[in-house]
């Protein structure tokens, strides 16, 4: 991982030309080979960058006062060119094999907590078991019904509709297994976009509001008539 | 297709039955409403319908026709359109895929939608009652104001509807108030016994808009015909829904039957003082009410923060009593009693209060307000 902190200009030229004008940023040139420049704002998302694979070229400026490095895609040929005026910062570190994110400690822990509670569900349903694995990954929990037919829970914080989308796909390959089939899916999550609900809807997958709080059997303090 | 309509009243219509178009439809015909002409028992009608498969909605008009036939045009659109048209006669008919619309200078022309691929709507459940539309309507939104809107407990969502012969009550509950009300109605078959559980907010929007007619004709679809539906026709409009599924809590065993205390207040006061004092009454926090011999003392704020105090003339028979409540909580139920003097009954300050309108020859009241206190910190 390089950091070099410099004023400098920005142009890609590729598919869309784009200029930042000349300001002192952040140009971060990371070990796969990918180039982004950030601003001193928002935790992700750089003003521009290069995905790997790419080439960097670095040379003088014709007039010797700065340097102008040029970033190029490897199959594309798009190109970044960064006008260098002034660096403030430039340095190198090894960083390693990053050990991966770790599941979002509330989603993991919804996932727990409805296995534990299934008949939240509905009446009689029974755990077959969480991240039950397929091809393309795990579904995060499947179960029985009280007609002991088969059911695929997906569990998002947001319920959005990629997870939807996520779902659909883990249906698709649990039907084909004739030991499991006809798998049906729920879609639970504390908090459900309309959009999501009316795809979910559309593709027979109903949907399920989950109560963090009452999950977790953390009651609030307000009193209740039942 | 072609006929000719008053303006006012194919705007009314429009307006109805555009109020259930899906806001995102799954399939496109479904932002469509269907425009039937032809002749009904007789008469010419033009039956205007919608339909999300959750509700359904028809209406039926008079008009003069030209030409019988069906189509379907975009009903947000439609809408739009009737809703700004000038107070002439409207004359609609289809050209070829299109549909023009034309009121005196007036001229629109609309893209039809493939009223083959339109889903037929469900059929009325067999008639089980009727009910005076105005009183109807008024006691379903006093229930309905109690109704939950948290979907992680879709059963609270509802209006309870339990038939009993001639008396139908009426319930809900998002567990912190309770809103019950009772009225007479006329039954098809006087033994009649049925429960169903329907959405609250459809039932209220329902209840309000049928009052053009004078009744209002029930269907509650039956174990063997047709599951899960709840129909209502009044004034030529009749809408069908879905019910919700789940049970109900066992509402009745909540209502307390011994009291310590009953205070009576004037309404209108007591609305308009809650409202004052809460204003300083920060989320959630309680406004505190003690009654005492001939006075109301409300209260809210505390500490450090802002703080609000106003007395009333308030009688009271039993012990004094000192209980706070969310008020917004509070004026839902003091708005939902039809009574100038509102009647407050309470146990202790721990256990839930009934809040009534003051019963005109001391009978009982046919509308209670169960509401839960909330904690008095110290």
């Amino acid at each position: 991982m390089r950091l070099v902190i410099a004023r400098c200009s920005v142009d890609y030229v590729g598919r869309l030309t784009a200029h930042l004008p000349m300001a002192p940023r952040l140009i971060l040139m990371k070990a796969d080979g990918s180039v982004s420049i950030h601003a001193d704002d928002r935790a992700f998302k750089p003003l521009n960058w290069m995905n790997p694979p790419c080439t960097v070229r670095e040379a003088p400026d014709e007039d010797g006062g700065g340097a102008v490095w040029t970033v190029t895609h490897g199959k594309s040929g798009e190109r970044l060119v960064l006008t260098i005026e002034e660096i403030w910062h430039d340095s190198s570190h090894e960083l390693g094999v990053d050990p991966g994110l770790q599941k979002d400690g509330v989603e993991a822990h919804l996932q727990e907590l409805l296995a534990e509670h299934i008949t939240t569900l509905g009446e009689g349903y029974t755990l077959i078991r969480r991240e039950y694995p397929t091809a393309i990954g795990p579904v995060d929990i499947l179960c029985r019904d009280s007609d002991g037919a088969t059911v695929a829970v997906e569990i998002k914080r947001r319920g959005e509709i990629d997870g939807v989308e996520q779902l659909t796909r883990y249906l698709e390959l649990l039907n084909r297994d004739s030991t499991l089939r006809p798998v049906r899916g729920v879609f639970a999550a504390q908090e459900i976009r309309p959009q999501a609900r009316v795809l979910a809807t559309d593709r027979g997958i109903s949907c399920v509001t989950l109560d963090y709080e009452a999950l977790r059997g953390t009651e609030s303090d307000v009193m209740r008539l039942f | 297709m072609k006929f000719r309509v008053e303006r006012d009243v194919l705007a009314d219509a429009v307006a109805w039955t555009a109020r259930t178009l899906p806001v995102r439809p799954s399939v496109p015909v479904l932002a469509g409403m269907l425009l039937d002409a032809g002749e009904d028992d007789g008469r010419q009608r033009l039956r205007l319908s919608s339909f999300d498969y959750e509700v359904s909605a028809q209406v039926s008009v008079d008009i003069d026709v030209d030409e019988p036939g069906r189509t379907l045009v975009s009903g947000r659109l439609l809408a739009e359109i009737v809703r700004n048209l000038p107070p002439q006669a409207v004359e609609i008919s289809t050209d070829g895929a299109k549909v023009v619309v034309s009121c005196g200078s007036a001229k629109f022309t609309l893209l039809t939608l493939p009223v083959e691929d339109y889903p037929t709507l469900p059929a009325m459940p067999e008639l089980t009652g009727s009910v005076l539309s105005d009183a109807f309507a008024a006691a379903v939104s006093q229930v309905a104001v109690a109704a939950g809107r948290d979907d992680t407990l879709p059963m609270l969502t509802g209006v309870r509807v339990e038939i009993e012969g001639e008396t139908v009550t009426l319930a809900s509950t998002d567990r912190y108030r309770l809103a019950v009300r009772e009225l007479t109605w006329t039954p098809q078959d006087p033994g009649v016994s049925a429960v169903a559980l329907v959405p609250a907010k459809t039932l209220a929007d329902t209840a309000k808009s049928l009052t053009s007619g004078a009744q209002v004709s029930i269907a509650l679809s039956t174990a063997g015909s047709g599951e899960g539906m709840i129909g209502f026709e009044g004034g030529g409009r009749r809408t069908t829904t879905r019910l919700l599924d789940g049970d109900f809590p066992k509402y009745r065993a909540l209502l307390p039957d011994s009291f310590n205390s009953v205070a009576e207040v004037q309404k209108s006061e007591f609305v308009e003082a809650v409202k004052r004092v809460s204003l300083v009454a920060e989320r959630n926090t309680p406004l505190r009410l003690a009654f005492s011999d001939g006075r109301l003392v409300l209260e809210a704020g505390a500490g450090d923060e802002a703080q609000a105090v106003e007395v009333l003339d308030a009688s009271l028979e039993g012990d004094d009593i000192q209980i706070a409540f969310n008020s917004t909580f509070l004026v839902d139920g003091l708005n939902a009693i039809e009574s100038d003097i509102a009647r407050l009954q309470f146990t202790t300050s721990t256990k839930p209060a009934i809040i009534t309108g003051k019963p005109v020859d001391d009978g009982a009241s046919d509308y209670r307000y169960l509401i839960m206190p909330v904690r008095l910190s110290s």
